[in-house]
């Protein structure tokens, strides 16, 4: 095939992916963009050359080792649904743009150590881009069999032009936005896209090399096991390569969450959490299909050709040396995309980290304080599209002139070696709250420094120099100081072996520093944040402690320089709004001042956003001690805002009771004065009666005659009796409705109660020829004050007896008992209540309109006792039914 | 996304106990994946033309696929 | 011989008020409540009606109305007697056309030298 006719075959291709990107940036929101499948697959951007090509050549070469790069994945994906989920949240929480940011802001929004990331990012990733553009330039050379190109003219390179070419893409859909924390979808869609195909295109052409070229799995497996090396590459190899492969899963372990790229897919562009859901089980499987035919691959290689040389091209070589130009096209095709899906995600990651924790906090806020808003988003786009085009380029010249003699698995190794030491911070920052920024950083760069001894510089030297003294001898010639066997640790691979010195003491020093000190307050703040983030996110805003001085129309200038007048304008009313603060709030306080700085982080970082921010405010020391104070008290707060939010309706509905009894009050205070008036008339009309008689009495006792003379008297003695029993009801029932009546409760049978009150009533009732009529029970015993029940039944009992019509007349009482409960009733043949009398029979002072024709002899006052006396039991009292034939009373008394 | 969110309706909620099954599979993934465990089943032998270690590898990989999936089948809200 | 009607639903002051009147001359009339005495006065005319406010049925505001209605007694002066002794109560009794408002509870001298009073 011809370089030129491969050439256009790449750029149809990239056209593909042009149109691709645009349609999704285009239907941004559409179901086709934001599902789980295309999140899942661009997860996938995992699988680069390094799985496409590399994955067969190590197969081919040491075996089993390559499938430990992809069983750290495999274990992390369960592990998601607890770590990545709290990383999305904290990051969707404060707009963060990349891993740097995340780590940066955890350890207190520290300048030094997101820039230092972004340096170990940029150091791991370049290589690893170089990566991808040597198997782009290797496969080119074998598609097109131009065997040598002038390694020394670059233009000469069709390498150069797609690795610009991706550039390009990177820029136009990595960088439309100033924000870097807004969503990519063109960019997830085309890596999504190309997901598919390199997968697709790797089933192919493993299907094709075991059951075409080869008779199945079997097959090849009976071929290759009569090979020499066969032990080598079919197991283990033993209890030291068990370690390596240990240290291989625990580096991409790290690598899945650390990767710039991976962060960038996983978490800056994740755009629903539940999308988790899918990927934890699908992401795995997708691995799982991408490694099934690896070792197949590799030994038909073997058998095909012989030997392990370019091994890790088998998969392009085997349809070529079969004549299957067209699978060849594909198999290539399937490579490039694993490699612009790569490159693309990795240098818009790192440029954002570049720009956000290097470039504008070192070099540009004073400037951008200065600028305006438009000027200022020019800038920070600029600053980006620079660094990706500066990002390729370098990478390029990383592989034009330092990676030709390593093998991709090597390249791979030491890149995901350097991006582990993120690990430390990154993982303890998540379950430590002591961590501190210093420790951080001095574990990052001790860290790193050992990497370098212990892997960059050796490697490089072999490879460079073709000399194994370093290795071999040790710095200065002392052999505890041998790069790939650090104090003597001499059984592990030189990757495992600098995975673990690195590591150890990348950690120690953290965890050393960390609590040799007592840390800054801003970072512990950030710290439980981030440790905390069920709690924190709840808290919103109010999550960090800010104490100080600031002016809302200080902040609002900053702002509008990054964002512009009207989007400024529209964040702080929202927010506002959102707090419930005047519109013109004057002073800001710590909630703005966070607010304002996530608003800010995705332009710029967390870093520069604080600086800026810290610029316009009056910023008070605030002692850790107090802070961790705060911080629990609004936890408190927070938790007992449930509880207050049921304090509140208790609250309201105590308020509607409150005024519903406030009614009550008015009303019963207007009862109280009409109960005044009526007491009063009761009162005055016995007195009129007293003072008339006797009046009459002094005047004329001489000349009336004796007969009227009794009369008188008896009319005042009668009407003094009236009076008594009046004050006495009266007495009686503010007693009892004020509850100063005592009760004395005594187990009494009901039934000498009752024969005690007909006892007494006996001869108005003989007047009446009324007879009384008792249930025959053995006996009715209930717990109750006997000296009351008896007022309520001779009230109830001289009522029947009053108001009787009927020839012969009756009054019976009965029993029942409902539950604990004893039920009197008192059945009359009386003439009955009125119909409009029947609601008001136990109100004071209602007397019946029937009752006009008789002198009045009750108070008015008698049912109306009965009822308190009752209700004091515990029970009540009401009537049950009434007519002409008759009414039937009823009270209840609970038995305890 | 414009500035503070939108609520996040779309919370990945899930009981705590269901959420220590993943994380007691990927546990079990640690020590299986692993020597000692893994050098049981390194040896010589072949499966459908897969080595022993290879065979148990991809198998425990493929279980923890299926156990994921059902446990977020089940018991995702 | 000059004619008194006495309505009030209290027996013993009616007692009263019956010796104290007939003593003095007057052929009294009684009623126990309104509507009894509106029914009385359908045939007599009394000179003086001593009116009770309180009363059950028909009360003392009631029957002053439909007395005032009446042409045939125009001339009859009516005394209300009432335990009521707040100023609107006796407002109101005076309104209604009472020539006298008597506070329950009363002489029964001062009731008798307002009578004389007004029937001069």
């Amino acid at each position: 095939m011809s370089s030129l006719s491969l050439f256009v075959i790449i750029i149809l291709y990239l056209g593909i992916l042009f149109f691709l990107a645009f349609i999704a940036e285009k239907r941004a929101t559409s179901k086709w963009v934001n599902n789980p499948y295309i999140y899942t697959l661009s997860l996938a951007v995992y699988c680069s050359a390094w799985t496409y090509y590399g994955s067969v050549g190590v197969a081919a070469t040491t075996g089993i080792s390559f499938l430990a790069i992809y069983l750290g994945p495999v274990i992390a994906a369960p592990f998601w649904i607890l770590i990545l989920r709290k990383i999305i949240r904290i990051s969707k929480q404060h707009k963060i743009s990349s891993i740097a940011d995340f780590i940066s802001l955890r350890y207190g929004n520290n300048r030094l150590l997101g820039a230092l990331i972004t340096i170990v990012c940029v150091l791991g990733t370049v290589p690893y881009i170089a990566l991808q553009l040597k198997a782009i330039s290797e496969t080119f050379e074998i598609m097109t069999h131009s065997v040598s190109i002038e390694k020394t003219k670059v233009f000469s390179d069709y390498t150069i032009y797609i690795a610009l070419l991706i550039a390009v893409f990177a820029t136009f859909f990595g960088t439309q936005k100033t924000d870097a924390s807004e969503k990519h979808k063109g960019i997830v869609a085309s890596v999504a896209f190309e997901s598919i195909i390199k997968l697709l295109f790797f089933l192919i052409v493993g299907i094709y090399v075991t059951f075409f070229l080869f008779g199945g799995t079997e097959d090849i497996y009976n071929q290759i096991s009569s090979s020499a090396n066969i032990t080598e590459i079919t197991t283990m190899n033993g209890f030291e390569n068990g370690f390596n492969w240990f240290f291989t899963i625990l580096l991409s372990f790290f690598a899945i969450f650390l990767l710039p790229r991976q962060f960038q897919v996983s978490v800056v562009e994740n755009n629903r959490e539940k999308h988790l859901k899918k990927a934890i089980w699908l992401f795995p499987l997708y691995l799982l299909l991408f490694n099934l035919f690896v070792v197949f691959i590799a030994w038909g290689g073997l058998i095909t050709f012989g030997n392990s040389n370019n091994s890790e091209y088998f998969t392009l070589l085997l349809p070529l040396q079969h004549g299957n130009y067209f699978l060849a096209s594909l198999v290539f095709i399937g490579g490039f995309s694993a490699v612009i899906s790569m490159v693309v995600v990795s240098t818009l990651a790192l440029s954002t980290m570049v720009s956000n924790n290097l470039i504008i906090p070192y070099g540009f806020l004073d400037k951008f304080s200065r600028n305006q808003n438009d000027k200022n988003a020019r800038y920070i786009k600029g600053i980006r599209r620079v660094s990706i085009f500066v990002i390729i380029i370098a990478s390029y010249y990383f592989y034009f002139y330092f990676s030709v003699p390593l093998s991709l698995y090597s390249i791979g190794l030491v890149s995901f070696v350097i991006i582990s030491q993120l690990a430390p911070s990154f993982f303890l920052g998540l379950f430590w709250n002591r961590g501190s920024s210093k420790g951080a950083i001095f574990g990052l760069i001790v860290g790193f420094l050992v990497t370098l001894y212990t892997l960059v510089i050796p490697v490089s030297i072999s490879a460079f120099t073709n000399s194994d003294y370093f290795v071999n001898q040790g710095l200065f010639g002392i052999n505890f100081l041998k790069p790939y066997s650090l104090f003597g640790l001499d059984f592990l691979s030189p990757h495992a072996h600098a995975t673990f010195w690195s590591l150890f003491f990348n950690g120690i020093t953290l965890a050393v520093i960390s609590l040799s000190g007592k840390g800054n307050y801003r970072e512990r703040n950030y710290a439980e944040m981030f440790i905390d983030t069920r709690n924190y996110s709840k808290l919103g805003d109010s999550a960090l402690v800010w104490k100080g001085e600031a002016y809302v129309a200080d902040i609002k200038n900053v702002l509008t320089k990054f964002l512009g007048l009207a989007r400024t304008e529209r964040a702080l009313s929202l927010f506002f709004r959102k707090y419930d603060l005047p519109p013109d709030t004057q002073m800001a306080d710590a909630r703005l001042i966070n607010f304002s700085e996530k608003l800010l982080t995705g332009s710029i970082g967390s870093a520069s956003s604080k600086i800026l921010i810290a610029n316009v405010v009056k910023e008070e020391e605030i002692s850790l001690v107090e802070v961790l104070q705060i911080l629990d008290e609004s936890k408190e707060a927070l938790a007992s805002n449930k509880a207050l939010n049921e304090k509140t309706n208790e609250l309201t509905q105590l308020t509607s009771e409150l005024q519903s009894a406030n009614q009550e009050l008015i009303f019963q205070y207007k009862q109280k004065d009409e109960f005044l008036d009526t007491v009063a008339h009761e009162l005055k009309t016995p007195l009129t009666s007293i003072k008339a008689s006797a009046e009459i009495l002094q005047d004329d006792f001489d000349e009336m005659p004796a007969e009227l003379r009794n009369k008188f008297m008896g009319n005042i003695e009668q009407e003094v009796d009236r009076l008594s029993r009046l004050v006495n009801h009266i007495l009686d029932i503010e007693k009892l409705e004020h509850n100063r009546a005592k009760l004395i409760l005594k187990p009494t049978n009901m039934l000498n109660t009752i024969e005690k009150v007909t006892r007494n009533l006996s001869q108005l009732a003989k007047e009446k020829n009324i007879l009384f009529e008792i249930e025959d029970v053995s006996s009715v015993i209930a717990l109750y004050d006997e000296d009351r029940i008896i007022q309520v039944l001779t009230n109830l009992v001289s009522n029947s007896i009053k108001f009787s019509d009927k020839p012969k007349g009756k009054i019976s009482f009965s029993f029942s008992q409902k539950e604990d409960i004893l039920e009197v009733y008192i059945e009359d043949n009386s003439k009955g209540i009125p119909e409009n009398d029947k609601n008001h029979v136990f109100d004071k002072f209602y007397q019946s309109e029937n009752q006009n024709t008789l002198k009045p002899s009750g108070s008015g006052l008698g049912l109306a006792i009965s009822k308190q006396i009752v209700q004091k039991h515990g029970g009540e009292i009401w009537l049950e039914k009434t007519n002409n034939e008759g009414s039937i009373f009823v009270f209840s008394l609970p038995f305890n | 996304m414009l500035f503070f969110g939108l609520k996040q309706l779309y919370l990945f909620l899930m009981k705590k106990r269901h959420e220590q099954k993943l994380i007691v599979l990927a546990i079990v993934l640690v020590a299986t994946f692993n020597i000692p465990l893994i050098l049981l089943f390194d040896s010589q032998q072949s499966i459908w033309g897969f080595p022993a270690v290879y065979f148990y590898v991809f198998s425990i990989w493929l279980s923890s696929i299926l156990i994921s999936y059902f446990i977020l089948k089940r018991h995702y809200e | 011989m000059k004619k008194i009607l006495i309505v009030d639903d209290e027996p013993n002051i009616v007692m009263s008020l019956e010796y104290t009147f007939k003593k003095k001359g007057f052929q009294v009339f009684i009623a126990r409540d309104g509507s009894e005495a509106l029914e009385l006065l359908e045939n007599n005319i009394p000179d003086i009606i001593v009116l009770d406010v309180m009363m059950p049925k028909v009360d003392g505001y009631q029957t002053i109305k439909k007395i005032k209605e009446n042409e045939k007694l125009k001339e009859t002066k009516v005394i209300f007697l009432s335990a009521k002794n707040k100023t609107s109560d006796v407002e109101k009794g005076l309104q209604l056309g009472a020539d006298k408002y008597l506070l329950k509870p009363f002489s029964v001298k001062k009731l008798v030298s307002e009578v004389d009073e007004l029937l001069g």
